[in-house]
C-alpha cells in the first residue's frame, strides 16, 4: 500500500475519484467462447481491466512426475501481458505473477471436481492485457467462467472482488488510485451460492468495525456479478 | 470432497437459481454450476449433479434434462472418458519395442500391448507395423483408475485405417448424427456414397470420393454449427 | 511448443485435395480466410490492434521508453519488435522460454517491419546523445489456428500507424503521432499437399511442408524473405507466390488505410 490518506480520493458528496459511491462496482463485461481454439474461454473486462483465460482439458498430463493417480491437476498460470501497464512489463519469470498463479490454482482447486479425472491434467491460463488494480480478482472470476464454459464440474463459480479502505472510508472495488494510495486492500474470492471463501489475502489497516464492512462488501458485490456472470454463460449456451 | 471453506459470516444469503432459468432456443432450461436445483427427495442426481444437504445442485455447464427420477445435466462440450468395450479411433504418438501409446482426445492416453495389437509382431518391430501418426479403429479393453487404460485391436472390424479421413464431433452430438435406430447415419451413407464408422469418443472414419467426403465434412458442420456444439 | 503428431492419412488428404484444386477447409488456393482489423483496443498501449484471420486471433501493442542513444548513433531512437505464443493460444504451446518456432516468428515479423523503414529512427530523437524515443511493439497471439505470422505482422503495422507519442508523460512536449512512412504487408504460402498456397490454416500447417514468408512495401519493393520447415521450391513457384503477394499486399494496405 502507499501512502496513507494523504491524497484527497473522496469528495464532499462522498464520490470517489472516478464518481462512484463508496459501494458502488466498476464496469463489467463478461464473454465467453472468446477463444476457438480452447475447451472454453471467457474474456472480462472489469473498470479498465481486461483479461483473457483459455481453458485446456482434461488432457493428459505431462510431465509424468506432475501427474496424481487420485485425482487431476490443475497448472494455472497468471501473466501480464507487456503492453498492459502504464510502463511496460517487461516479459520474463516474475515473482507477482508466480504467487498469484498459485493463490489462484488453490482457489480453483477448492471447486473443481477434480476426482472426476484422475492421472490428467487441466490447463488455466490467466492472461491480463489490460490493468487497473484487483488484476488477480478478475482474473480469477475470469478463470471459474472459462472452466464453468469448458464444461469442468465444479460445486459453483467463484467471484473474486477487492475492497479496501480509502481516506477512512470503507469503499468497494478499489481503483488504480485508491489501490495505490490508499490504506487497505482486502481481496476475496467467494463462492455465490453459499458464501463461503477459497481466496483471502490483505495487506493494510484496518479496524475491526471496517474490517467487517469490507468483508460485506465483497460478499454483496459477489451476489451482483455472479448474476453477471451467469447471464453471459447462459447467453453464450442459448444460440 | 474437500472445499475447504475458510470463514462463513453469519449473515450470508443463499441466492437460488441466481439469474433465473433461462432457455434456449429449444426450450430447455439452462443450468451452470453451483445451481440450486431444488430438493433431492425423490429425485436421482444423473450426470452434471451432485446431491448435497437435501437438495440437488448443477456442477456442469448445459441443459437441464429430467428422465424420470433422474436430474442430469447435458453439458455444450464434453470431454469423452472411455470405457470399457467402447468403440474408439485413436492415434499412434509414440511407441516401445512392444506397446503402442494412443491418444483418444480423452483426459488421459490409453496403452496397446502388442499381444493386443494386429497380427503377429516380434518384439522391436512395432514401428514397421503400425508407426507414429497412424489412426486405428480399436475397442477400449479395460479401464483401471490404477494404471493406463487398455485398447484392443482383437476383434472384428479393429484394424489399422489405411484411407480415408478422420472427422471428430463433440462426443454429445453422437446422438443426433446417429439418429433414431441408426436412421440419420444411413441416410447419411448412402446419400454421400462414403462408409462411415462412427466412434464413441466423437471421432468418426469417412472412406470415398472425394466429392463424397467433402459432402460429409459440410453436413458435419451443419450438425455442429446448428447446435453451437463445434468441433474441435 | 511440443511438435503435435501428424496424421498420416491427414497428409493423403491434403494431397488428395490439391490434385483436385481443393482446400480442406473449402477455400481457393489464393484464398485468404476471414479477416477483421481493429485498432486502439487496449487502453495502457500507446498503439494497439487485434486482428483475426479465420480462428486466429492476436493483438499487438506499442509501448513507448526513453532511452540514452548509443554514443555512434547519438541522434537515433530505436525500434524493437517482440513476440510471444503463450499457453493460452492452442494446446501445443508450452510455458518457458520462448521455443525456436517463436522466436523465427518475432524475429521474422520484426524484419519486415524494421527493414522496410517505415519507422525512422533519426526523427525518434528528443535530444541529441541524451534521450530518444525507443518503440517498442509487443506481438501477442490469443488463438493459434494457424499463420500467426501474417496476423502479427498485420497488427504490428496497424497498431504502429495507431499510436500516439506519449511526450506528455515523459514530460518532453505534447503527444503527437507515431510517423510511419509506409505500410509494409507480410503474405505467408505453406506448400500443402505439394502446392504452395495462401493463409494456411491449422490443419494445413500441420500436414503441410514448407513456407515461405513475403514482405512488401508501399511501392511493390522486397524488404524481407523467409523460408522455413523442410522442403524444396523451384523458381517458378516462387515467382507465382511473389505475383499473388503483389496482389495481395495491395489489398491489404487498402484496408489498414481504411481503418
Amino acid at each position: 500500500m502507499g501512502g496513507y490518506g494523504d491524497m484527497q480520493m473522496i469528495d464532499e458528496n462522498g464520490l470517489r475519484v472516478d464518481g462512484r459511491s463508496p459501494g458502488d462496482i466498476r464496469e463489467i463485461t463478461i464473454e465467453t467462447g472468446v477463444i476457438p481454439v480452447a475447451d472454453g474461454s471467457c474474456r472480462m473486462t472489469w473498470g479498465t481491466n481486461e483479461a483473457i483465460v483459455a481453458v485446456y482439458g482434461p488432457m493428459e498430463a505431462h510431465p509424468r512426475k506432475i501427474q496424481r493417480q487420485d485425482r487431476a491437476v490443475l497448472d494455472v498460470a497468471y501473466n501480464m501481458a507487456p503492453f498492459s501497464t502504464t510502463d511496460r512489463m517487461r516479459p520474463g519469470f516474475n515473482r507477482r505473477s508466480r504467487e498469484i498463479s498459485k493463490v489462484t490454482k488453490d482457489a480453483l482447486e477448492s471447486v473443481v471436481l477434480l476426482e472426476l479425472y484422475p492421472r490428467s491434467k487441466i490447463r488455466v491460463t490467466i492472461e491480463i492485457v489490460s490493468a487497473e488494480a484487483g488484476t488477480r480478482c478478475v482474473g480469477l472470476t475470469a478463470a471459474s467462467v472459462a472452466l464453468a464454459d469448458a464444461g469442468i464440474p465444479m460445486t459453483d463459480l467463484v467471484v473474486s472482488v477487492a475492497s479496501g479502505k480509502i481516506n477512512d472510508v470503507v469503499v468497494c472495488d478499489l481503483n488504480k488510485e485508491e489501490d495505490n494510495y490508499g490504506e487497505a486492500d482486502l481481496p476475496m474470492g467467494i463462492l455465490p451460492n453459499s458464501g463461503e471463501l477459497v481466496f483471502l489475502q490483505m495487506d493494510g489497516n484496518l479496524s475491526q468495525e471496517e474490517f467487517k464492512e469490507a468483508w460485506q462488501y465483497n460478499m454483496d458485490a459477489a451476489q451482483v456479478v455472479h448474476e453477471m456472470m451467469v447471464e453471459a454463460l447462459k447467453r453464450g449456451d442459448s444460440q | 470432497m474437500n472445499s475447504g471453506p475458510v470463514a462463513r459470516l453469519d449473515n450470508m444469503t443463499k441466492k437460488n437459481g441466481a439469474a433465473g432459468s433461462r432457455k434456449n432456443n429449444r426450450g430447455q432450461t439452462l443450468v451452470v454450476p453451483g445451481e440450486d436445483l431444488g430438493d433431492s427427495e425423490g429425485f436421482e442426481a444423473g450426470h452434471g449433479v451432485m446431491s448435497i444437504s437435501g437438495r440437488l445442485k448443477a456442477v456442469k455447464q448445459g441443459r437441464l434434462k429430467e428422465k424420470g427420477r433422474s436430474i442430469s445435466v447435458e453439458p455444450t462440450h464434453t470431454r469423452y472418458i472411455p470405457r470399457p468395450g467402447d468403440l474408439v479411433i485413436g492415434y499412434i504418438e509414440g511407441c516401445t519395442n512392444n506397446i503402442w501409446f494412443i491418444e483418444l482426445g480423452a483426459p488421459f492416453n490409453a496403452i496397446l500391448p502388442m499381444s493386443l495389437g494386429p497380427g503377429k509382431i516380434d518384439f522391436g518391430g512395432t514401428r514397421s507395423v503400425m508407426d507414429i501418426g497412424e489412426a486405428v479403429l480399436c475397442r477400449i479393453q479395460e479401464v483401471e483408475e490404477t494404471h493406463s487404460s487398455v485398447v484392443t485391436m482383437k476383434g472384428m472390424g479393429l484394424r489399422k485405417i489405411r484411407s480415408g479421413v478422420i472427422e471428430e464431433i463433440d462426443p454429445h452430438l453422437l446422438g443426433r448424427l446417429i439418429g433414431k435406430g441408426g436412421e440419420t447415419l444411413r441416410r447419411l451413407k448412402t446419400e454421400t456414397d462414403c462408409r462411415i464408422v462412427v466412434a464413441d469418443n466423437g471421432r468418426m472414419w469417412i472412406d470415398g470420393e472425394l466429392d463424397g467426403i467433402l459432402d460429409v465434412r459440410n453436413r458435419l458442420s451443419a450438425i455442429s454449427g446448428d447446435s453451437n456444439g463445434g468441433t474441435n | 511448443m511440443t511438435i503435435p503428431i501428424v496424421p498420416k492419412l491427414l497428409r493423403a488428404h491434403l494431397s488428395e485435395l490439391s490434385g483436385k484444386n481443393a482446400r480442406i477447409d473449402g477455400r481457393s488456393q489464393w484464398e485468404g480466410r476471414k479477416l477483421e482489423v481493429e485498432h486502439s483496443v487496449l487502453p495502457r498501449a500507446e498503439g494497439s490492434a487485434r486482428v483475426r484471420m479465420g480462428d486466429t486471433i492476436v493483438l499487438a501493442g506499442v509501448k513507448f521508453q526513453l532511452m540514452q542513444p548509443y554514443p555512434d548513433r547519438p541522434n537515433q531512437g530505436g525500434l524493437m519488435c517482440s513476440a510471444d505464443v503463450r499457453p493460452i493460444a492452442g494446446r501445443h504451446w508450452e510455458a518457458g522460454p520462448p521455443s525456436p518456432e517463436a522466436i523465427e516468428l518475432g524475429r521474422v515479423v520484426d524484419r519486415g517491419i524494421r527493414e522496410s523503414g517505415c519507422i525512422d529512427v533519426d526523427s525518434l530523437c528528443i535530444i541529441p546523445g541524451e534521450k530518444a524515443w525507443q518503440v517498442i511493439l509487443d506481438l501477442f497471439a490469443v488463438s493459434d489456428d494457424g499463420n500467426l505470422f501474417d496476423a502479427f505482422a498485420l497488427a504490428g503495422i496497424v497498431a504502429l500507424r495507431n499510436a500516439t507519442l506519449p511526450a506528455e508523460r515523459f514530460e518532453v512536449g505534447k503527444d503527437y503521432p507515431l510517423p510511419v512512412s509506409k505500410t509494409p504487408i507480410m503474405c505467408s504460402y505453406h506448400k500443402v499437399g505439394g502446392r504452395f498456397v495462401y493463409d494456411a490454416c491449422a490443419r494445413e500447417e500441420l500436414g503441410g511442408d514448407e513456407r515461405i514468408h513475403i514482405t512488401l512495401g508501399d511501392d511493390d519493393n522486397v524488404h524481407s524473405l523467409q523460408k522455413g520447415l523442410k522442403g524444396i521450391f523451384s523458381t517458378e513457384e516462387f515467382t507465382e507466390i511473389m505475383t499473388n503477394a503483389q496482389g495481395r499486399t495491395k489489398e491489404l494496405r487498402k484496408i489498414v488505410d481504411s481503418l
